[in-house]
């Protein structure tokens, strides 16, 4: 691989939210990777280089990045009066690695739930199996909506002094995908003991009983690696919406499925049985540091 | 007809079409040729699924977008005549993060995307705006991260989060959170003291005749000079007319025709489709063009946004530029730039205001989905402009939504009769290069705009 890898970010239907999360890297992190890589074509940071000429000229890219759905409809949408299907394919023929950046490039995202055009998915599912088995190395999925920004540079790093990267079955990065956004979370011991909050807006309680939390049911890094560097949804209060697992966004997803009061879903792995097993134990006990305000500030 | 065909740097894509009559541009398209049917999606979800869905229409102005749907659904309880109460401190927060993410678009907004074209525009050296590579575009995208931090500390993340929900938000900050929101605040003033404007906020704030402009010492002052040198004080104008949709974050709501401001009535502001095409037919007449809707108030086109809000508000500096450069592309860019030292303090003073003892969220007594029908508005200021959701229930499902957007207001394709607000604004262009910054100066964002 080049001293410097070229890295070219392709859009195709999104709401650009890949980008500014990317804008949202640590600083110095950002500079790193704008010094260890070469962007050669961003279509909303760079000036210097335009996309055609860059597709009709016989320059190789390294990585390419890829933020949107992809559709072969151009009803609804066209870049630079292509398809965005059509472009992606010229760059594919030009890239070494491919990189799925977000949750709407691995599998369409929220895009794909516009049903006047059913023709919107992800960069793998539209490559299709013919072409990409050609390639040199497995379509990378970041899932993620967004996607974290460390995510992608942590990938980019790993492959650039690797040459490869471990993917789990749905192509993302078992480094970054193996564990559970559960896995970190500040509230986990609310979990352990099945300590509800009242309602939302609290700092205390597992969000998993009411406020449909997917934590323990979706693989991300999110309390692993922090978001903007200092937090994230279900530390502060914001449950889960698993948008790194396929079937984001689904139905509901401010509250908790229940069957006769018990979570429809039980965290990834445990069966039922042992699920309320452990709960039916660990809710009789009261304990009154977990039952409590965790500070009382005074009025 | 001349076309640049596409906008580079903006949200998503736009093509401008030019026709010229002896070199001056006699008539202007803005084309959006992309569509993702956001308000299609919305139809038959769980009301509160609104939360997640809707800031996902824009990656950079999510929270308006969130806060707007909030407002929209907390109207749908007032108009089915149940109580619901929202604690002045949440209130507070969900303004916060309004406002740190509209400091977060106007600073990226100017390095970024606007800057690249004026330094363009003169021969002399101004390397260090470059894009990926320059001084001054890093130390932007380095502010504008560490500004967002203080968001994340009570939004858990940026972008696309949904911390705010009918009766509240879901976060409670601690001391220790305010204090650390304050902090990002305060590297917020110093960048728009040191790199942004040469002198003090205390002393810009003062600002208050035509002639302070003189005082500015750093990159505004760049803006400025090639702006005169330049002439963009002397482009970019349009109907002269400012429409503001929300009372907010200290923003008067109302609008300005000539010199007559007035306030609104919701009913008098109609979307029209004469140019945008139809989602829903296989065939589209000829004369449509655009995915583009266009909006006016009265029947009349207004532009929205940081100069309607300056104006609207009466914030000094702003009215003095204004009545000396009319609506130019320059009185359009410092107003944004202004808004920058006006929602830093701004930000100061919500902060101040937060009462933590109080509660973030007080749960409403019915949920959304047992109102077997109500229709409601939420409106709210976006960096861009005036945002409006519009949303109806019918039991337990979204039955419609509609989304009026600021570009909307700025950039829709205008009436059979009238062109819209920047088209006008683009209309006796004497080059492509006048025309593509005076589009600029609105900020071209065409995933709101066509949603």
């Amino acid at each position: 691989m080049r001293i410097k890898p070229k890295v070219l970010w392709f859009q195709g239907i999104t709401c650009n939210g890949n980008t500014h999360s990317l804008l949202c890297a640590n600083p110095s992190r950002m500079e790193l990777f704008l010094n260890s890589f070469d962007l050669i074509y961003h279509p909303s940071l760079t000036t210097q280089t335009n996309l055609l000429d860059i597709i009709n000229s016989d320059e190789k890219i390294d990585f390419l990045l890829i933020e949107g759905a992809i559709s072969d409809d151009t009803k609804f949408f066209s870049i630079l009066n292509h398809s965005v299907k059509d472009l992606l394919s010229k760059l594919v023929s030009k890239s070494t690695y491919i990189v799925s950046v977000g949750s709407c490039a691995s599998y369409g995202g929220i895009h794909a739930k516009f049903e006047l055009n059913d023709d919107i998915t992800g960069v793998q599912n539209s490559l299709g199996k013919k072409l990409t088995s050609k390639l040199k190395h497995k379509v990378i999925n970041l899932t993620g909506c967004p996607v974290h920004p460390e995510w992608i540079l942590q990938t980019l790093f790993i492959v650039k002094s690797q040459g490869k990267i471990q993917l789990d079955e749905e192509h993302r990065p078992v480094d970054l995908y193996s564990t559970l956004t559960h896995h970190g979370c500040t509230r986990n011991e609310y979990f352990e003991w099945k300590v509800e909050p009242e309602h939302f807006g609290t700092k205390e309680g597992c969000l998993f009983y009411n406020q449909g939390c997917r934590g323990p049911m979706t693989k991300s890094s999110c309390n692993k690696i922090l978001w903007n560097g200092v937090n994230s949804k279900t530390r502060l209060g914001m449950p889960c919406i698993g948008c790194t697992e396929t079937d984001f966004p689904r139905a509901n997803m401010l509250e908790t499925n229940k069957n006769i009061g018990i979570p429809a879903e039980v965290p990834l792995g445990i069966s039922k049985r042992a699920y309320l097993s452990i709960t039916g134990v660990a809710k009789t006990f009261k304990i009154s540091r977990l039952q409590d305000k965790l500070i009382n500030y005074d009025e | 007809m001349k076309t640049v065909d596409i906008i580079e740097r903006i949200e998503g894509e736009a093509h401008l079409k030019l026709e010229w009559r002896n070199s001056v541009v006699k008539d202007a398209r803005i084309e959006f040729l992309n569509f993702r049917g956001f308000e299609y999606m919305l139809v038959g979800k769980p009301p509160l699924d609104a939360l997640v869905y809707t800031p996902r229409v824009c990656g950079i102005c999510g929270q308006a977008h969130l806060l707007s749907c909030v407002n929209a659904l907390e109207n749908l309880y007032k108009n089915a005549n149940i109580d619901l109460e929202v604690p002045k401190k949440a209130k507070l927060i969900r303004e916060l993060g309004l406002a740190i993410e509209t400091l977060d678009s106007h600073i990226k907004w100017f390095y970024l995307f606007i800057m690249p074209d004026v330094v363009s525009l003169s021969p002399n050296d101004y390397k260090e705006y470059e894009p990926i590579k320059g001084q001054k575009w890093l130390a932007a995208t380095k502010v504008a991260s560490d500004i967002m931090r203080g968001l994340a500390i009570f939004g858990g993340q940026w972008p696309h989060t949904s911390y705010m929900l009918p009766g509240g938000v879901m976060c409670d900050p601690t001391l220790i959170d305010l204090a650390t929101i304050e902090n990002y605040i305060d590297q917020g003033i110093t960048f728009f003291e040191k790199n942004l404007s040469g002198v003090s906020i205390s002393e810009y704030l003062m600002f208050n005749n035509v002639e302070d402009i003189n005082k500015l010492t750093a990159d505004l002052k760049d803006f400025k000079d090639i702006s005169f040198e330049y002439g963009l004080n002397n482009i970019g104008k349009s109907y002269n007319r400012f429409f503001v949709i929300a009372d907010i974050l200290g923003f008067k709501s109302g609008r300005i025709k000539q010199i007559n401001a007035g306030k609104i009535n919701f009913e008098k502001i109609k979307e029209h489709d004469d140019f945008s095409f139809d989602a829903t037919a296989s065939k589209q007449s000829s004369k449509k063009y655009t995915w583009a809707k266009t909006v006016n108030y009265d029947e009349m086109f207004f532009e929205t946004g940081p100069m309607a809000r300056a104006l609207v508000g009466g914030r000094k500096f702003i009215k003095a530029i204004h009545k000396e450069y009319d609506d130019s592309a320059y009185t359009r860019v410092m107003s944004r730039m202004d808004e920058v030292a006006y929602l830093l303090q701004r930000c100061k003073k919500i902060i101040k205001s937060i009462d933590i003892s109080e509660p973030s969220y007080i749960q409403p007594q019915v949920k959304l989905k047992d109102i077997p029908y109500s229709k409601a508005r939420g409106v709210v200021e976006a960096a861009r402009g005036s945002l409006m959701h519009e949303v109806e229930i019918e039991k337990g499902k979204i039955k419609s939504y509609n989304l009026i957007t600021p570009t909307v207001w700025n950039l829709g394709p205008g009436s059979k009769t009238k062109p819209g607000t920047a088209q006008k604004a683009i209309i006796g262009s004497k080059s492509i290069q006048e025309a593509t910054i005076t589009l600029r100066s609105f900020d071209v964002c065409s995933v709101c705009t066509t949603h």
